[in-house]
């Protein structure tokens, strides 16, 4: 039975990859109307839209500068550091969109996942204490557990009760920001802050930075690490190939008589488990310390990057690198010109919008043209 | 505010004057959540979610504001009662804009719903202060700036009976916002229309079976754009309450979670337009709760877990409810 399955598969997977080579110029073409739109929008409001764009397109990128009393000189690394650490947010919340999606769940739920572990990060190393090899592990199995068991109740609620994953997950949200701030504000407080915020983590629980003035640390190392490891979970394993044929053929998994439920919670688990990872970066190794005002919204990026990288793990690295260095590269332009920051979601979300269209045309038009064409 | 309305009131006038500050509270903080719930309604109900219900509402919200102030500033000769009208078309033109790019993206472009949505809730959300900073010069919020609201419809006549006086003009005896009593009338008439009307019925089947409706001769997709286009408006009703009646300026993000808790209250409300203005009224008190709880420096976000998590369990008893073969 596996065997069938299994030869069934991989025709598909032959397919799917014929297919994926005919489009495959649609991503960059996506990627290219969304700035262009952007840069259209840029002239509108703006002075010197070609130097703004510009300054979006390259301040992401260290200055590497050679004189001759001073030698090779690397500047602006802090900024090309902001990048990385970005990334290595992006990567892990494109993870936890991309595994529930090969298992065709819609989890909205990577913000509360976040939120919620790295509250459980952050409230591990203020209260364990001792020294960084039992308080680092200790808040990432805190972390992981929290985010894998928030993630699992919109399967369980869809399994059990057949409620939208959707609109479960989007509740879910809105239940652990609120979590989040009331545990923040009343039970983690620093009462010596001036505002809401926990006392800042010891530094035993906190990751130290590899690269002199940024928050590079062993996290962004772990990035690429934990995809890989999301491939070999998706690829390598039985559990992964119940949620891939899950996805891909519902029905035929069903028929197969696969443990379909098993597989969705445990999908959708999986994704927590790796926003989780996100949560612990930015708790312990970014922020070192928690506000209240943490905003929300993050697990749209990683639906952003796991668009991007068309839901495959070893890819999502490298869609969360160009997503961190535009983005980066907004805060240089918003610094540098007129033009603010925000254009970058605009950008996000017209790459968004384009990525998801199936076509360039809509039917009718290609219909009509198509008739024009047999006519003349 | 009722503790003291209650101790120097007469007994049950107090405590009737009391309760009616409570019901126009909660119906102020309502009518967002109902416009939102209804547009969400009615395309769900059509077969097509709108997660995109918070993005338009901060659009529409944002637009009425700015359609105002520049209605004023272009027009130096206008008539002052004109400018916030002008304000309120133009938030509800770029509701319909939003709504119909939607539309257009899912229904000609074959784009996903749900990503679609979420894309322009990230759209709107850019945009919006991208054009704030721009325009106004400020990231934050149109405080800055004195900006025109919707005018109160006053009820004459009732000085004789304070109670009713107090009901239909509030505390202040200004009278409530022309939108409350817009919101209270869709409610009649959307029920209505989806009951009775032809292109109702027609919305209603496409929802419920997209091939059967085809196969009868329903033209389907156009009912679905409209369903989005009227969901817009709607959602753009009330994003325009909230920024020219709610509140009177624009606030970065001030939707702040509206347009998700409306899309809760369709699923709360069953997807029946009288179970959705009870959930949305249900929503609305919690935020009165919260505000009030607020005051005596309680926490609040207890309180504001409880409309998500009411969702959460309306919805486990529809699915304990009709359990049947799960599809997925």
């Amino acid at each position: 039975m596996r065997q069938r399955m299994k030869q069934s598969m991989e025709q598909g997977t032959a397919q799917a990859i014929a297919e994926r080579a005919q489009h495959s110029w649609r991503l960059p073409l996506a990627v290219f109307a969304a700035l262009l739109v952007g840069l259209g929008m840029t002239a509108l409001v703006s002075g010197e839209p070609l130097r703004a764009y510009l300054v979006l397109l390259t301040g992401a990128l260290p200055d590497i500068g050679w004189s001759a009393e001073h030698g090779l000189q690397m500047r602006r690394m802090a900024r090309f550091g902001a990048v990385l650490e970005d990334a290595a947010t992006l990567t892990f919340l494109g993870l936890a969109v991309a595994l529930p999606f090969r298992a065709r769940q819609f989890s909205l739920g990577a913000d509360g996942e976040l939120f919620l572990s790295a509250l459980a990060a952050a409230a591990v190393s203020l209260y364990l204490g001792g020294p960084a090899w039992v308080v680092l592990p200790a808040a990432l199995a805190a972390a992981v557990l929290t985010g894998f068991v928030w993630g699992t109740l919109p399967g369980l609620l869809k399994v059990r009760y057949n409620a939208s994953e959707i609109v479960t997950s989007l509740m879910l949200n809105l239940i652990a920001i609120q979590f989040y701030r009331l545990a923040v504000a009343s039970w983690m407080r620093d009462p010596g802050a001036g505002f809401q915020v926990t006392p800042l983590l010891p530094a035993a629980a906190t990751f130290s930075s590899l690269l002199a003035h940024t928050n590079v640390t062993v996290m962004v190392l772990g990035a690429p690490l934990a995809a890989m490891l999301a491939w070999v979970l998706l690829m390598r394993t039985t559990a992964g190939y119940e949620m891939r044929v899950a996805g891909s053929a519902p029905a035929f998994a069903r028929q197969a008589g696969l443990p379909i439920g098993r597989t969705l919670v445990l999908a959708m688990g999986a994704g927590g488990a790796f926003a989780a990872l996100a949560g612990l970066h930015i708790s312990n190794g970014l922020l070192k310390r928690l506000p209240v005002d943490l905003a929300p919204g993050l697990g749209y990026d990683g639906l952003l990057v796991a668009l991007l990288a068309r839901n495959e793990p070893r890819l999502i690295p490298w869609a969360a690198l160009f997503y961190a260095y535009l983005r980066t590269g907004a805060q240089a332009m918003e610094r540098s010109t007129d033009v603010s920051r925000e254009m970058v979601l605009v950008i996000q979300a017209l790459i968004i919008l384009f990525v998801v269209t199936d076509r360039l045309l809509p039917q009718r038009w290609t219909d009509a043209l198509t008739r024009w064409r047999h006519a003349s | 505010m009722t503790p003291d309305l209650i101790a120097d009131g007469q007994g049950i006038h107090g405590l009737g004057a009391a309760l009616i500050v409570l019901v126009i509270a909660v119906l102020r903080a309502a009518v967002p959540i109902l416009f939102a719930a209804l547009g969400g309604l009615v395309s769900e109900l059509a077969g097509c979610i709108n997660i995109a219900l918070e993005g338009i509402m901060l659009v529409a919200a944002f637009f009425g504001v700015i359609g105002a102030l520049y209605a004023q500033r272009w027009f130096p000769g206008l008539p002052l009662w004109l400018a916030p009208w002008l304000g309120c078309a133009a938030g509800l033109l770029a509701a319909l804009l939003l709504a119909g790019l939607l539309a257009v993206f899912h229904l000609e472009l074959n784009a996903d719903l749900i990503v679609a949505g979420i894309a322009i809730n990230l759209l709107a959300g850019g945009l919006t202060v991208f054009l704030l900073a721009t325009l106004i010069g400020d990231k934050g919020s149109t405080a800055g700036i004195s900006t025109p609201s919707l005018p109160s419809l006053h009820a004459p006549g009732l000085s004789g009976w304070p109670l009713v006086d107090q009901l239909l003009n509030g505390e202040s005896g200004q009278g409530h916002h022309v939108l409350i009593y817009a919101a209270l009338c869709a409610v009649p008439l959307l029920s209505g229309f989806l009951a009775r009307a032809r292109f109702g019925v027609w919305l209603r089947a496409t929802g419920e079976n997209r091939a059967a409706a085809l196969a009868a001769g329903i033209p389907v997709r156009r009912v679905q754009y409209a369903a989005l286009m009227l969901s817009g408006l709607l959602a753009g009703l009330g994003g325009v309450y909230l920024s020219m009646g709610y509140l009177t300026l624009f606030q970065a993000d001030m939707t702040a979670g509206r347009g998700f808790l409306a899309l809760a209250a369709v699923f709360l409300g069953a997807r029946r337009v009288r179970g959705v203005l009870g959930a949305a009224l249900l929503f609305g008190a919690a935020s009165v709760l919260a505000t009030r709880l607020g005051a005596l420096h309680w926490p609040t976000q207890v309180v504001y877990m409880l409309p998500p998590l009411m969702t959460i369990i309306a919805l486990m008893v529809a699915g304990r409810r009709r359990r049947r073969i799960t599809n997925f």
